[in-house]
């Protein structure tokens, strides 16, 4: 009988506790949220445009601000902030921007070129990335409050490109003006669609802003939360509780798995075109790989398609080229396709093969998923088709030693990948193969050693230069030059191109992308029924 | 104490400065040019000599200083601040469930020795041991969020509403606040990571009582309670139970400096916003001030922890004299 009484205190106990669980529960179905829950991967440690530098950072303040200019999946520039494409002087050193008028910063105050001025100026002051802008703009002149004047130290065809910049979003100069050198990072006051309500590291919510100048949200506000595992934000998206997944760092297998219930129309995927390029990167400056033949050979053993169907499962498109195809048009420019005949007779040639086999170690970032079955795939590939030329052994690194170590030249080949700044070729050539000050084709200080190859040529220089002074197709033909030339050096080799996808419940609108691959929030919407 | 906190703080200052990586490049990502580095560097202080940065250091250690985040300016005290209610939330909530959980199956296993009830409690107990932290915690959300639907996989309050903050802790809150909604919604989404930690912790717990238990029952004064005819209840819970219970004390210091190391896969899996996730951010991003600041917290909350345990023994157990 006192057993009975105990054990009938514990479960009445546990009723209880079960009781508030699922009264709660139920009451969160009865009444789901009117706002869209979109969920993502990591979490934003600040709201302020000047600091921000990751892609959920940039997707929050899309939302929450407007740029100058945007691009559009044609890669053109549309006036947003600005009332028409920006004008440039003859002699290419000052840029004109008429701005649009009667648009209000979320605190009531009027956005103008006042207000411009103090964002780019702050950006110049304190700005993470400050170091892309300094050395191009001069000075910034406020002529009228609807005129924006950009004088530039050197000619700069790439400053367009920069104006579509998020982290150069519009800022309120009298909310921010006790920030003006340092950051806010939890608080953001735009002009955009929506008005941030509420900011932790973990969750965002954003309601419409009422008095927008443009068109307006079509849903009734967005909760934007931070998932740390992928396993969890997966989870949470299965389960219904979240509307929307918005995440290209999730492992493949899942993206698979979503891809699946997308074919069988259980969910909606959207895509933005494919603007993160993956890529091997070879250590020019030392043996062996300061040979040209070597590092075709090398180029040459590269399964691409294997590697895009085993790791990816065919969700992502092999590239061979360093500029992603939205950027250039057209796919003129090759690196080397998989040739493993092609491959052993250039080891033949240079002295390996028979018993000599050339071993090289291949690092990959031990904190990204892709990057281990990457090389894995590689080192088998290899294997199955030269294993008497070429060998790789492989070695996971922590993605941040790989960053520090890069420029000391300590890995011969190494697994990176890279997202332009802003949408332009020059954002994708530029910070892989400028090089400041070399010797030959041994780059000394510079973009390619920070990039690991070391690469560099005079040749590539000189058509940067020649660059920044032309425009329009003019100026994609000089860039494509430089890549061809990185192409028949081969001081890296194209992997595969990734798009930033998302998933919404079949409740909710397909998300669609802009073309810096920033999802619209505001175009989200949600069937009540 | 001091003396232990002046070795944990000058070993974690030599180990990160000695550990690859630089907080620059985790600020400014590998496409920053020299110029960019050298300038941020000068701003965060990092162009000085280890041995100045040491000496700034333990100065401002000194005058309870933490310094900045190098990765976002703000004062390491005050991300310690917001992150730390929700570890000890967190923390507090599993050793109950973890006495809840333990303390039964350590009694039911001593009552029914070498039994069926036993055997399987000493299994519940040892799978507690050996289950992966981080497995073990995707178990539960794939049961318990994805099968069953019962509980949220993530996050530390309701997405869709408001906290209120008045002491960081979500249920003191909630209850300070009168709002027993928001005390459901914490309690909601406390439940899953601290059942997780708290089943995973419980093994230490049945395992000492039932040898503390055991070894109880086994002295002569329990033998001589029983002689005076003292009842099986009154000796369990007057002579067996208390003197068990000491051990346990200590082993509850030891469980709590395994929390922290628990608590970091836990927080990361299930997406809970405490110290132990800052600390896994502030390691990948190489934010030395960050990783000090909560090393060197970490270990004060430990020793003190410890230090308030030995108080608690030497005040039970009046043969015990410091």
């Amino acid at each position: 009988m006192h057993k009975l009484k105990y054990y009938g205190r514990i479960v009445s106990i546990t009723c209880a506790v079960i009781a508030i669980f699922s009264q709660y529960s139920c009451t969160k179905k009865v009444n789901p949220s009117q706002n869209i829950i979109i969920a993502s991967s990591g979490k934003i440690e600040s709201i302020d445009p000047a600091r921000a530098s990751t892609l959920k950072s940039y997707q929050l303040l899309n939302a929450l601000g407007d740029t100058l200019y945007e691009l559009n999946n044609e890669g053109e520039l549309i006036p947003k902030l600005a009332k028409y494409k920006p004008i440039i002087s003859n002699d290419k050193l000052k840029i004109l921007i008429k701005l649009k008028k009667n648009i209000l910063f979320h605190d009531g105050t009027p956005f103008d070129s006042y207000a411009m001025k103090f964002t780019i100026e702050r950006f110049q002051n304190i700005g993470t990335l400050n170091y892309i802008l300094n050395k191009k703009i001069k000075s910034i002149e406020t002529p009228t409050k609807d005129l924006l004047i950009i004088n530039l130290n050197k000619p700069s065809s790439s400053i367009k490109g920069l104006l579509t910049s998020i982290n150069l979003t519009p800022i309120s100069p009298k909310f921010y003006q006790d920030h003006f050198d340092k950051f806010l990072n939890n608080n953001f006051i735009g002009t955009g669609k929506y008005e941030l309500k509420r900011f932790s590291n973990e969750i965002q919510t954003l309601y419409p802003n009422k008095s927008y100048w443009g068109n307006k949200t079509k849903n009734k506000g967005i909760n934007f939360i931070g998932y740390n595992s992928s396993s969890a934000l997966y989870g949470a998206f299965i389960s219904k509780q979240v509307d929307v997944l918005l995440s290209n760092s999730i492992e493949d297998t899942l993206r698979y798995g979503l891809n699946l219930l997308n074919q069988k129309e259980d969910i909606k995927e959207g895509k933005s075109e494919p603007i993160e390029i993956s890529f091997i990167s070879l250590r020019t400056n030392k043996k062996p790989l300061n040979n040209n033949d070597i590092r075709l050979a090398i180029a040459k053993s590269l399964n691409r398609e294997l590697i895009r169907d085993k790791v990816s499962f065919s969700l992502r498109n092999s590239a061979s080229s360093l500029i992603p195809l939205i950027l250039k048009k057209d796919n003129s420019v090759s690196w080397p396709d998989f040739d493993p005949k092609g491959a052993k007779r250039i080891f033949r040639d240079q002295g390996y093969c028979d018993g000599n086999i050339l071993n090289l170690p291949l690092t990959f970032r031990s904190n990204v998923p892709t990057d281990k079955l990457i090389a894995f795939y590689w080192q088998q590939s290899i294997k199955a088709e030269m294993k008497d030329c070429f060998s790789i052994s492989i070695n996971g690194v922590e993605s941040t030693t790989i960053y520090k170590n890069l420029s000391k030249g300590i890995y011969p080949l190494v697994i990176l990948d890279w997202t332009g700044a802003y949408s332009d070729p020059e954002a994708y050539l530029s910070p892989l193969l400028s090089c400041e000050k070399f010797i030959e084709n041994h780059c000394l200080k510079g973009e390619s050693v920070f990039s690991g190859s070391f690469w560099a040529s005079e040749k590539v220089e000189k058509l940067f230069k020649e660059s920044e002074s032309l425009e329009g197709v003019a100026r994609l033909n000089k860039l494509l030059e430089i890549e061809k030339l990185a192409s028949k050096s081969l001081p890296y080799i194209p992997i595969w191109t990734s798009s930033q996808k998302a998933w919404a419940q079949n409740n909710i609108s397909k998300p669609i992308f802009n073309g810096a691959g920033i999802i619209k929030m505001s175009e989200l919407l949600k069937n009540e029924k | 104490m001091p003396i232990n906190l002046w070795i944990i703080s000058s070993l974690i200052f030599i180990l990160l400065r000695i550990a690859p990586g630089d907080p620059i490049d985790a600020i400014l990502g590998s496409g920053a040019d020299q110029e960019a580095r050298e300038l941020m560097r000068i701003k965060l202080g990092l162009n000085q000599s280890i041995k100045i940065q040491y000496i700034n250091f333990i100065k401002n250690l000194i005058n309870l200083n933490l310094g900045d985040s190098l990765s976002n300016q703000e004062p390491v005290i005050q991300i310690i601040r917001n992150a730390l209610p929700a570890t000890i939330e967190l923390g507090l909530f599993s050793i109950l469930i973890a006495i809840f959980i333990g303390f039964p199956l350590g009694f039911v296993g001593l009552r029914n020795k070498n039994k069926k009830y036993d055997y399987i409690s000493r299994i519940i107990g040892i799978s507690s041991y050996a289950i992966p932290p981080f497995w073990g915690a995707m178990m539960m959300q794939l049961i318990f969020s994805v099968i069953l639907r019962v509980l949220p996989i993530g996050g530390r309050f309701p997405i869709a509403e408001n906290p209120h903050s008045i002491t960081g802790f979500l249920i003191l809150d909630s209850i300070l606040k009168n709002d027993f909604n928001a005390f459901q919604g914490a309690l909601y989404h406390l439940a899953l990571p601290s059942i997780t930690l708290g089943f995973l912790l419980s093994g230490i717990f049945s395992r000492s009582l039932r040898l503390n238990l055991e070894k109880a029952y086994k002295s002569d004064y329990v033998d001589a309670a029983t002689c005076r005819g003292i009842n099986e209840k009154n000796i369990l819970y007057n002579y067996a139970f208390p003197n068990a219970l000491i051990p346990i004390f200590t082993i509850t210091g030891f469980a709590i400096a395994s929390l922290a190391g628990g608590a970091l896969l836990i927080e990361v899996t299930f997406s809970w916003p405490g110290l132990a996730l800052k600390l896994q951010e502030a390691i990948l991003q190489r934010d030395y001030n960050l990783v000090q600041g909560i090393v060197i917290v970490t270990s004060i909350i430990i020793i003190s922890i410890n230090l308030l345990i030995d108080i608690m023994i030497a005040f039970f157990d009046p043969r015990i004299k410091y």
